[in-house]
């Protein structure tokens, strides 16, 4: 049989082609990093070992594949499909996922993922936003398996009422945890501002660093920090402590804490609301005593300005009666002296011995001169009066017929 | 959204109801008329959040939409 002959080109297809028959999404290479580097903050090379035998697999991928920090000596699995480059005819690994393993690997991915977005800024305590004391809607992301949403909802109805609690369902760990938690956050903040929760949850129950990896992603990190709606992260118990705790609003130590952080206490507002009308009771109190205690001393001192006008009224009077005690009798009988005088030269005493007083219109007449004959005069008696026509004057006029 | 609107909001009231609290004691001579009908409005208020307070459930859905696409 003739060997086939082929263009080198056309060779390296073949092997690529044939390379792809390995079932590369079922495969995980594991080994240890070695000479990793990034270039242009893009392009990621490392080479993944054996410790023990001398096998170098040269790996590539970019930044944007790189969910988790990793670096030189760290123990990892990767998933990729492997390449020849024809220009370069270099094997590589064309890395799809990478992810550390074991507790030491994890652990120091962790670290280093941890100090990237702190210098970063987005566990900065200024961006930190407050809760809504009174939360009327409040968005939870969790498994609805979990204990964790049992324990939240739980100590919510315990503690106030009247909440709506929208809640999305997703795995809090395996592979699609990351993707749904972060679809979960990108629903909620989709949402109009109507409809929008007042906070957003994010728990789960505890768990070593490997059940946790979803809380300590990049990518959930990152949709906390971008959430519009403050975020209140509770994972697992008071020891454990995930990367999206420190971007997250507001911490919880557990599931049941992020309830009581969430909600105030039915109690405590009962006594505040109580304590606020007592204060206010208290206050219209106050202010109505203090204007009766005005009024009753502007009262008291009314009173005692009255009494003491009285007291010096009557003391006047009293000196006033002293002094006049003497000159009553003595003004009495001096009136009545001068009564006596008066009487006497009453005209009316004068009539009654017979005289009688003459008037011209109302003017008493003392001269006939100022008469004539014919006018009418007036003639006033002791005891009623007449009126008369005066015929003759001083002799003259009409003679009297005798 | 105008039976939401209708509803006691309870973060106003409460907040509407401290002010008057604090009206009461930044106050150095009670205007009394005024007072009263503060005092009035804040018992109503006090009376309403009460109110609120005394409701028990708080209503869980699930979001009908699928995270695991």
């Amino acid at each position: 049989m003739e060997p086939t002959v082929f263009s080198v080109s056309d060779y390296l297809d073949l092997v690529n082609d044939t390379l792809k028959m390995i079932p590369s999404t079922q495969t995980l290479v594991e080994g240890e990093v070695s000479d990793f580097r990034i270039a242009q903050q893009k392009w990621v090379s490392f080479d993944l070992k054996d410790e023990k035998e001398q096998a170098v697999l040269k790996c590539f991928m970019t930044t944007w594949q790189l969910k988790v920090q990793i670096e030189s000596g760290m123990r990892v699995q990767v998933k990729g499909f492997p390449k020849i480059y024809e220009r370069f005819g270099t094997f590589k690994m064309n890395v799809q996922e990478v992810a550390p393993v074991g507790e030491g690997a994890l652990q120091r991915a962790y670290v280093l993922l941890k100090k990237k977005l702190e210098d970063e800024g987005l566990f900065d305590v200024s961006r930190k936003r407050p809760l809504m004391r009174f939360p009327e809607k409040i968005g939870i992301i969790t498994s609805r398996d979990a204990a964790a949403f049992g324990d939240f909802v739980r100590i919510l109805n315990n503690r106030w009422g009247g909440v709506k609690v929208d809640h999305a369902h997703v795995h809090v760990q395996g592979r699609m945890a990351v993707k749904e938690i972060v679809e979960a956050f990108e629903y909620f903040n989709s949402l109009s501002s109507d409809e929008q929760p007042d906070a957003l949850v994010l728990t789960r129950g505890g768990g070593g660093l490997e059940d946790l990896h979803a809380f300590n992603d990049e990518s959930v990190a990152r949709a906390i920090y971008a959430s519009k709606i403050p975020v209140v992260c509770a994972v697992g118990h008071e020891r454990d402590e995930s990367l999206a705790d420190f971007v997250a609003d507001v911490r919880a130590s557990t599931p049941s804490n992020a309830a009581e952080l969430i909600v105030p206490s039915r109690t405590d507002v009962a006594y505040e609301l109580e304590t606020m009308a007592r204060h206010m009771e208290e206050r219209i109190r106050d202010s109505l005593s203090r204007r009766g205690h005005i009024v009753e001393r502007a009262t008291n001192l009314v009173s005692f300005v009255l009494e003491r006008q009285k007291e010096r009224f009557k003391f006047v009077y009293e000196r006033f009666e002293i002094a006049t005690a003497d000159w009553i009798p003595q003004i009495r009988s001096e009136l009545e002296g001068l009564g006596r005088v008066l009487r006497q030269v009453d005209p009316k005493r004068v009539l009654a011995r017979g005289y009688s007083i003459v008037t011209v219109d109302g003017a008493v007449l003392t001269d006939s001169s100022k008469l004539e004959v014919g006018a009418g005069i007036g003639v006033q008696l002791a005891s009623g009066s007449f009126e008369a026509e005066v015929k003759r004057l001083n002799g003259k006029g009409q003679q009297k017929l005798v | 959204m105008t039976a939401k609107k209708k509803a006691v909001n309870f973060t106003d009231a409460f907040k509407e109801l401290e002010e008057i609290t604090e009206w009461f004691d930044s106050e150095e001579n009670l205007d009394l008329d005024k007072g009263l009908k503060q005092f009035e409005r804040g018992l109503e208020l006090a009376g309403a959040l009460k109110k609120k307070l005394g409701e028990v459930e708080n209503k869980v859905e699930e979001i009908k939409k699928k995270f695991d696409a």
